[in-house]
């Protein structure tokens, strides 16, 4: 059957927008903006033609291609977009137009909109490629636009951030590169065909020992992007000294891919080293729910508060993956997206906050209530789905996250469930401090959100609603694929503890639809 | 009375080395001879066309190899096979680039042209004689006319101090450690009886080596030799020095020629002549590939100078090479081959637009001259930019491929420690490059003083050579398949 | 009686040392150049000598060939030299300091 090549389209778009923005943007700055929109735009409306294209309830991979790309090096383009990856494709191409459109960092945009688009492709990329080294090119890929983003337009100490964030990030993927060609040449050995394709290697027979290894070679990468405890360290300084645009992409993107990558490769290339290593990870994971909950509560700046936020929402992510039930894995795929869009709308507002008052720190925001109605009542929406309030989209996420974690490792879902207590404390207790109490003369003049910035976060505070209300439209999608991805699991790990939560899925999460 | 019996001499095989070397002589006759100077413009046009000559010889060489299979000619002195035709292609490749990078620069800084192309297909010639040779004395030949010419080369600036000081700490130390490497040849002949390689590999495979003693000290020497040629940490220290005092197209020629020349000798010594001893010299490549990886990458991060900088990169860049050398399988010596090859194109280019930005006396290459190149003429600034982003092995140019290569031979070969600090290395590696490409972009302070080079950007033969090895970076960055496959084939006729 | 191969091999090894270490000590441009001759030339009296123990002519051919390189190599250090010298009127390695290294 000749399908429409969605996938090919959906790479292209941004790759080749960003050269010509660049090409462009040296005579007309103008023009370059308009034609990072209209690429976006694009790019938009593909992904949406993508998502009503896509089959519901067919868990496998959709509108797959695969040509031969350096054959003497076994490395293949290969496409494809299962439940798993299409809505954060979606999420992707949603965030870009919406960081254009609600960021700026002066005349001088054209590097901006070029970067963007740039990571927008690569990070594309890397959650459609079925082959391991195309995963990996793009995977590097999205490293060179994030740090002229960071290094170029972000805050005072940008340099150190971007340092920080690069050097270790790229020595994670130092593991990453290491550990894919050691699968391949095991897979090479046991064969003889020199393949990085995802499909072919995960038959590849591994000794337990090994497998552990390369699991670890692979986490660590992931967890660095992630980011999980303990290996978040660049990420409060790098979010804190992004440009806003630059931490929304980071945060709302660029950390799914590290969850996505444990998701997809470690689960499906390494069932059995995962369930090995399952305590550790969940026990790290339990500890960055609570250390980012205990971290922000101490926080007195807006951008690092939402930093250890996220390293919390990670920590439940990676729970819910590491838990190993169907409800887990939804959820932990529900929630990558749902905290991309919470995570982006946060660091939106924050910006627009910081514009107006020149300042990230709670202590100098105060009783913004008053001056700028709209804008914290926007700012209360999104704190409240971040808190995980039925009815928003936070909610579907980290409960069924909970549900599938209880069911199989309680002692490690109780922990974090500590965390949403603690969490829902200090966004209240931060909320409290900057939009009510007494104004101060300075922020008394500040004007509330203009037409064109409440149309930006249109879309973001219509999805938190949508989703909270009706989750199944994601669900649907998505649920063949965990069971896909499960049964890949079970088959090689015949563990009887998942067997028995495989037949007993049907539907927990009733209350949220 | 004996008749001299004297060898049979393969001319097309040798006609590579023969279009350089002739051509260079030629070039010296015709200029000695020729009443007025000869203008720059023919000599370069010359130079160019004697580089293509020695091209298409090469690919005739390429692709007679690949339908007869190897051999070797003058008394089994010269290696007539795939490795030796592949390096030939590569050098020609980078007299090509060389000459069309240096032309204006000589102009503007007043050298006498033919001078410096004599000098550079000479030396040029030196590299293929050191990749063809079968034997370690036509080696050391190779060797010598590789590097004198490039001391010469080194001084060639006259209105620079710097220059004829770093010929002079090249010439010094070029001369300690071909001294060093000559020793060794003498050692290994006292241990083996002989200097042929395909000799010395029989020898040893026979086990009827004599002396291990000798034979270890000369296979230390030997070692010591190469890497102080090819700018091995710890034999490094003169590296920065003469690249940041030689005229500027010379440095990016010495860094592509002497590097090329010298790995694709220890290539052949240590993999065709003596793989019996790889316990011995394996552990050694190893460590100095270990300190050659850190100690390049470390130390290019806090170079102020962008020659200096760049010295440092060749140096990491020697590492990896020495990986591929550890790695010791045919996919270990064509990832070599590749990374020889496309680290030639891009290391020269970068060099090229160094040379561009040079000012009046070609003194100063301060990373503060970068700043801001991009916002001045974006279409240099770009080229740069791709060219450091490539040395840097990112996605989607041949760095990447090159790095990515060597990585798999040395992993498929089980070096798994040495992959990770390698690519360690590149992190700490691509994270100055990066800094030095956000250089070219700032937006601050540009356009207020003048670095004296405004007028050099339009320089039309190197903003070709530029664009040229541009396109080839992106071209095979994307689509590999073919430049690789010719490296391994021509591993596959590598004279055993 | 002749004189055993050994003796031949450690002259020329302490030939060889002794220019080595003049080339690391020495800051004299020309005292270092003529230590790099010594070294080169105890390599030469090695290979006569093996040439001779192993009753082979090529390592005699050899030295012919080293005796051209080392002649070349003292037409262009001492051109260098001299260009300095113009410069500068000195030839002490110290004072060459234009560089950092």
């Amino acid at each position: 059957m000749h399908t429409f090549p969605y996938l090919v389209v959906l790479l292209c778009i941004p790759l080749f927008g960003a050269g010509l923005v660049g090409l462009v943007g040296l005579r007309a700055p103008q023009a370059a903006r308009v034609l990072a929109l209209a690429a976006t735009a694009l790019e938009l409306v593909f992904a949406v033609a993508l998502l009503v294209a896509f089959k519901t309830h067919v868990g496998t991979f959709q509108f797959e291609s695969t040509h031969t790309w350096m054959a003497p090096l076994g490395i293949s383009f290969s496409l494809g977009v299962d439940g798993i990856s299409l809505f954060l494709v979606l999420l992707t191409a949603l965030i870009v137009p919406i960081v254009i459109l609600g960021t700026s960092v002066g005349e001088k945009a054209t590097g901006y909109l070029a970067w963007l688009l740039l990571l927008q492709g690569a990070s594309v990329a890397s959650f459609v490629s079925l082959d391991l080294m195309l995963f990996f090119f793009a995977f590097e890929l999205t490293l060179v636009p994030s740090y002229f983003l960071i290094v170029k337009y972000g805050h005072e100490r940008r340099a150190y951030a971007a340092t920080k964030f690069f050097v270790m990030t790229f020595l994670g993927s130092a593991f990453l590169l290491v550990g894919i060609l050691v699968l391949a040449f095991q897979h090479q050995n046991q064969t003889g065909v020199l393949t990085f394709s995802l499909a072919a290697l995960q038959h590849t027979t591994l000794s337990s020992g090994l497998a552990v290894w390369l699991s670890l070679a692979f986490l660590v990468a992931f967890g660095v992007k992630a980011p999980i405890f303990p290996l978040h360290t660049w990420s409060p300084t790098t979010y804190r000294e992004a440009p806003e645009g630059g931490s929304m992409v980071l945060s709302a993107i660029l950390a799914k891919l590290g969850t996505y990558g444990i998701l997809r490769f470690n689960l499906t290339l390494f069932p059995h080293a995962s369930k090995t290593l399952a305590p550790l990870v969940l026990t790290l994971a339990a500890i960055g729910v609570l250390y980012g909950a205990i971290t922000a509560s101490g926080q007195h700046d807006m951008k690092r508060l939402i930093a250890y936020s996220s390293l919390a929402q990670v920590g439940f992510i990676i729970l819910g993956t590491f838990s190993f039930s169907p409800q887990g894995l939804t959820g932990a795929v529900t929630m990558m997206v749902n905290h991309g869009i919470i995570t982006a709308a946060f660091f939106m507002l924050i910006g627009w906050i910081a514009q107006r008052r020149g300042s990230f720190d709670t202590a100098v925001l105060k009783g913004l209530q008053g001056p700028v109605p709209v804008l914290a009542g926007v700012f209360t929406v999104t704190m409240l789905a971040s808190i995980g309030l039925p009815g928003l989209n936070g909610f579907v996420g980290e409960f069924l996250v909970l549900i599938g974690t209880f069911t199989t490792h309680r002692w490690w879902a109780v922990v974090a469930t500590t965390g949403v207590v603690v969490a829902a404390m200090y966004l209240l207790w931060n909320y409290q401090q900057v939009f009510h109490g007494k104004a101060d003369a300075e922020t008394e003049t500040m004007h509330d959100l203009t037409t064109k910035e409440r149309l930006t976060i249109a879309p973001l505070l219509a999805l938190i609603v949508l989703l909270g209300v009706y989750p199944k439209f994601m669900l649907d999608r998505i649920e063949p694929s965990v069971h896909r991805e499960l049964a890949g699991i079970t088959a090689a790990a015949p563990a009887t503890a998942i067997q028995t939560h495989h037949v007993t899925f049907t539907s927990p999460v009733g209350g949220a639809r | 009375m004996n008749h001299l019996a004297l060898p049979t001499v393969s001319y097309a095989a040798l006609a590579p080395i023969l279009f350089l070397l002739l051509g260079g002589v030629a070039l010296m006759v015709l200029s000695a001879l020729s009443r007025r100077p000869l203008a720059a413009g023919t000599v370069t046009g010359y130079s160019v066309l004697i580089g293509f000559g020695a091209l298409i010889s090469a690919l005739a060489e390429y692709g007679h190899v690949n339908g007869a299979g190897p051999s070797s000619t003058v008394a089994s002195a010269i290696a007539v096979d795939g490795f030796s035709a592949a390096i030939a292609v590569t050098v020609s490749v980078v007299v090509i680039l060389a000459s069309l990078l240096s032309h204006g620069y000589l102009r503007r800084m007043q050298i006498d042209a033919p001078a410096y192309h004599v000098l550079a297909l000479t030396s040029a010639s030196g590299a293929i004689i050191m990749a063809a040779a079968n034997d370690l004395v036509v080696l050391f030949l190779g060797l010598e006319i590789l590097s004198i010419a490039l001391y010469v080369l080194a001084a060639l600036n006259r209105r620079s101090a710097k220059s004829e000081e770093a010929a002079l700490k090249y010439f010094i130390l070029g001369g300690f450690s071909s001294a060093i490497f000559l020793f060794g040849i003498a050692f290994t002949y006292g241990a083996t009886g002989s200097t042929n390689l395909q000799v010395i590999t029989r020898t040893l495979g026979e086990g009827v080596a004599a002396k291990p003693g000798l034979l270890l000290a000369g296979l230390g020497l030997l070692l010591v030799g190469f890497f102080f040629k090819v700018a091995a940490v710890p034999f490094h220290l003169w590296t920065p020095d003469v690249y940041e005092g030689a005229p500027t197209p010379v440095t990016g020629f010495m860094a592509a020629a002497a590097k090329v020349g010298g790995f694709a000798a220890l290539l052949r010594v240590l993999l065709t002549a003596m793989p019996q001893l790889s316990t011995n010299w394996t552990p050694v490549v190893y460590s100095v590939a270990v300190a050659t990886l850190i100690g390049g990458a470390v130390l290019m991060v806090v170079q102020r100078d962008a020659k200096r900088m760049l010295a440092y990169s060749s140096i990491n860049h020697a590492g990896f090479l020495l990986v591929g050398i550890v790695a010791a399988t045919s996919a270990g010596i064509s990832a070599d081959l590749f990374y020889l090859f496309t680290y030639s194109v891009t290391a020269l280019a970068t060099f090229g637009i160094v040379t561009m930005l040079a000012g009046p006396r070609d003194d100063d290459a301060g990373i503060d001259r970068l700043s801001g190149l991009a916002r001045r003429h974006p279409a240099i600034g770009a080229a740069m930019a791709i060219l450091l982003l490539a040395q840097a092995g990112v996605p989607f140019t041949t760095g990447f491929i090159a790095k990515f290569s060597v990585i798999e031979a040395v992993v498929g070969h089980g070096s798994i420690p040495l992959a990770i600090i390698a690519m360690a290395s590149a992190a700490v590696a691509v994270f100055a490059y990066l800094r030095l490409v956000a250089t070219l972009y700032r937006t601050e302070d540009i356009a207020t003083v003048d670095l004296g080079y405004d007028d050099s950007l339009t320089d039309g033969p190197a903003a070709f050579a530029i664009g040229l090895s541009v396109v080839v970076t992106i071209f095979f960055g994307i689509f590999p398949a073919a430049l690789l496959d010719f490296g391994r084939t021509a591993v596959a006729h590598l004279l055993p | 009686m002749s004189i055993p191969l050994s003796w031949f091999i450690i002259l020329a090894t302490l030939l060889f040392g002794i220019g080595a270490f003049g080339v690391l000590v020495r800051r004299n441009v020309l005292v270092m150049f003529m230590c790099v001759e010594l070294m080169l030339n105890a390599a030469n009296l090695a290979l006569v000598a093996f040439a001779r123990s192993l009753n082979d002519v090529g390592g005699e051919t050899t030295v012919f060939f080293v005796l051209v390189v080392a002649a070349a190599e003292v037409v262009v250090g001492l051109g260098i030299v001299v260009a300095i010298f113009r410069r500068r009127h000195s030839a002490v390695a110290d004072e060459l300091s234009e560089m950092g290294g």
